[in-house]
């Protein structure tokens, strides 16, 4: 495989601070046994790619426990394999300033790699099960200097993507627009792109040096409005799901529990691996009542369990009933509580008969290991 | 050269055919069969091993061993992918002089002196993969050396019917063995072999070569080597173990050993975080529940899909419960799809089978004699034709 991956794990780590507390972006648990991180780290596996870079700043050692030695992606390789690429400590490392800046880290890296001309560059923000095998095909055709993934939107959206592009017939990029809101028709990113590691390489180092770090707007945008940086755009057709606040990761954690989302992401020729916990079946008691859910190994459901992902490990006492709740690894909810638009984080104990209701739109967020 | 010791390590015999399981069997071995949702057979001796600090295990396979290689792997999933130690999987293999088979239990260990000898283990663990049971080896291998024992055998006590079926032991006060019987008609005692045996090597060693000499022999440990021990006079001792252990060599115990694990008392201990049984695994997702699925009193692996109704049952991993389905005390292997309509009860379905919309399997046992009612059991990978129906105690 000529591509290596790069995956950066802080994008959105601010706007989702209920649960970034303590993890980055890539640790938040989704799905009800998976991390963000396993999505794009899978589809890279699943696509052949054998080198993988994981950028990461802040608050990793979750991230670092999830990867271990990423054995379960097989990519404990001798050659090659998973890399994990925290900064060195030098007076400027407080705070990310841009993606040049976390890419300056990886620069040692992305020298080392030298057999592989290509470079994925990928946030963790993104749910999807897609092949980048096609996207390289399609970008080395293209002949353009760098390849955006995104999604055609088809209605208008409420939250901003970080980039909105305009495409001609043959998917050139016409117009290229930061941090805004897409109109039915655009193109909305889903931070992915292809970019040769000679090119990147020179970006990195003709910009820090310069102590420019913002590679979206000071480099592709100003760079492609002064003609001088061809984009190539890539429509990736099935499902994508972001997680850009908390909100949305709401409702993305729910949208899997309709059958055809939860058939585009878990496909059982490309599986999306994680970290395996060996926990033990999940057993559904005498009176339990569960409907349009998604339910993980350990888990100990007693209660009423209704549009919910239970996360590996949690308990529903009797009399329990929940609606709309995400609920991660380890929690307990006690006897005859009731919880609506409710998300719990890890080992969170809902004491017996406590109620929380959220709204659809704003669900209440528990943070991790609290009792309620 | 420096020689690098092991104080114990294990030798799995997981080269049984398992007849007894007929169709379950058929083209995999026994220890390689699967249980309770998740696991296979051999993933209890094989976590006991790692849960106990025994970190070198040799699988002795015989009978349909594709299967058991494949699971065992390099042992990672056990933590047995180790520099020096670890799982290895012990084939018969063709020797410079012979060429043979494991003409028996004691036979497998025999041609395997050379793998034991490279660890030059002060004590040898003997296992056998028919067994749903957690133990803590490290406790019994400390009885071993208390009572300077030279074969010390886990027992436990049966009922007297159950005991007529299974190497029985006798002891005195001191747990010393006294006597021991196979499938005796008149017990003595009610304390049955489990199986589980811990040998001092150099002891066992000498044993296993005179045992060999002996053409007479079956080369068993039951009826050969332990009668040796004894008749020798060698410190002797029966360790008693109390807790969960159960022979899954038949369908029937093989169906109840899964209905224990929807005994709300726990009785085989699977949540104890603290002694997990481990299995390869698979990257499936997690299970979805569909709207107006019904699932109670049951164990369900991941990956599966549940929209009919599922009540007392255990479902493992990849199964498919199709609208309409009803599915009671049935016991479901991987990867199987239950159609629409479809009624599965009392019964085991193996593997990848396909049970085709209507069709009907098994009953409950209310409306039938007791001689009339007994488990339906369906193989691996096999088709159920639409509207067919397999009665109780068939077997196909």
């Amino acid at each position: 495989m000529n591509m290596t991956g790069i995956i950066f794990s802080e994008m959105y780590s601010d706007a989702l601070n209920s649960f970034t507390h303590d993890r980055n972006m890539a640790a938040i648990p989704f799905g009800g046994r998976y991390r963000l991180v396993d999505f794009v780290l899978s589809n890279m596996v699943n696509s052949g790619i054998l080198n993988v870079g994981v950028l990461a700043k802040q608050h990793y050692h979750s991230l670092m426990d999830h990867l271990g030695n990423s054995q379960e992606w097989d990519l404990n390789r001798k050659n090659g394999g998973l890399q994990l690429l925290p900064p060195f400590a030098t007076e400027d490392t407080s705070g990310s300033r841009g993606k040049l800046d976390e890419l300056r880290n990886a620069l040692d890296y992305l020298e080392t790699i030298s057999t592989t001309p290509y470079i994925l560059l990928a946030d963790a923000y993104v749910l999807c099960n897609i092949d980048y095998r096609a996207a390289l095909e399609d970008h080395i055709a293209s002949g353009c200097d760098i390849t955006m993934m995104a999604t055609k939107e088809t209605e208008a959206s409420q939250i901003d993507f970080a980039s909105v592009m305009k495409a001609d017939a043959s998917h050139h990029v016409t117009s290229y627009a930061l941090d805004c809101p897409a109109k039915p028709g655009d193109f909305a990113s889903m931070g992915h792109m292809i970019i040769s590691r000679e090119l990147l390489i020179n970006v990195i180092r003709d910009y820090t040096s310069r102590g420019i770090y913002d590679f979206l707007r000071d480099f592709i945008q100003h760079e492609f409005n002064r003609g001088r940086l061809t984009i190539n755009l890539y429509e990736v057709e099935t499902k994508v799901l972001r997680v850009r606040d908390v909100n949305e990761y709401f409702q993305s954690s729910l949208a899997i529990l309709d059958d055809d989302i939860s058939a585009a992401l878990f496909r059982g020729d490309r599986p999306i691996h994680t970290r395996v916990t060996d926990e033990v079946p999940a057993y559904y008691g005498l009176d339990c009542q569960v409907e349009r859910c998604v339910i993980a190994d350990g888990c100990f459901v007693d209660g009423r369990v209704e549009n919910s992902v239970l996360s590996r490990g949690v308990k529903v006492g009797k009399g329990a009933v929940l609606k709309n709740c995400i609920i991660m690894q380890g929690s307990v909810v006690g006897d005859n509580a009731s919880l609506e638009n409710v998300i719990v984080d890890k080992w969170v104990t809902i004491s017996d008969g406590a109620q929380l209701k959220g709204l659809d739109s704003n669900p209440v967020v528990i943070r991790k290991g609290v009792t309620v | 050269m420096f020689q690098r010791k092991k104080e114990c390590i294990a030798m799995l015999l997981a080269g049984g055919q398992g007849s007894r399981l007929y169709v379950l069997t058929q083209d995999t071995a026994k220890p390689a069969v699967p249980f309770g949702g998740k696991y296979r057979i051999i993933d209890f001796p094989l976590s006991n091993c790692v849960n106990s600090g025994i970190d070198t295990v040799g699988v002795l396979t015989q009978y349909q061993p594709l299967e058991l290689n494949d699971y065992i792997g390099n042992g990672q999933p056990w933590d047995l992918n180790r520099n020096w130690g670890g799982a290895h999987v012990l084939p018969p293999y063709t020797q410079s002089k012979t060429e043979s088979w494991y003409k028996g239990t004691a036979n497998a260990i025999y041609q395997n002196i050379p793998f034991v000898d490279r660890y030059n283990p002060e004590y040898v663990l003997i296992l056998s993969g028919d067994h749903i049971y957690k133990m803590d080896y490290d406790k019994m291998l400390k009885f071993h050396k208390e009572k300077g024992a030279e074969c010390t055998i886990a027992v436990m006590p049966v009922s007297m019917e159950e005991a007529t079926r299974m190497g029985i032991m006798s002891t005195n006060e001191d747990q010393a063995i006294t006597d021991f019987e196979e499938k005796p008609a008149q017990p003595k005692s009610n304390l049955a072999s489990m199986g589980v045996y811990i040998f001092t090597w150099s002891a066992l060693k000498q044993y296993l070569i005179d045992d060999e000499a002996d053409p007479q022999s079956e080369n068993d440990f039951g009826k050969n080597i332990i009668p040796a021990f004894l008749k020798d006079g060698r410190p002797m001792y029966a360790y008693s173990f109390e807790g969960y252990w159960k022979d899954v060599g038949t369908l029937d115990s093989l169906w109840d050993a899964n209905m224990d694990l929807l005994d709300p008392s726990d009785p085989i201990n699977m949540r104890d975080p603290s002694f997990r049984i481990y299995a390869r695994n698979y990257s499936a997702p997690a299970t979805r529940i569909g709207s107006g699925a019904k699932v109670t009193n049951s164990f369900v692996a991941e990956g599966c899909t549940i929209r009919g109704s599922v009540d007392h049952s255990v479902l493992y991993t990849g199964c498919e419960i199709e609208e309409g389905a009803v599915v009671v005390g049935a016991v479901i292997m991987p990867n199987t799809i239950v159609r629409k309509g479809a009624n599965v009860s009392y019964c085991i379905v193996g593997e990848q089978c396909v049970v085709e919309e209507g069709a009907k399997i098994g009953e409950r046992p209310e409306n039938h004699l007791d001689a009339d009612w007994g488990i339906a059991v369906v193989g691996h990978k096999k088709t159920i034709a639409a509207g067919s129906v397999i009665k109780p105690k068939e077997i196909v």
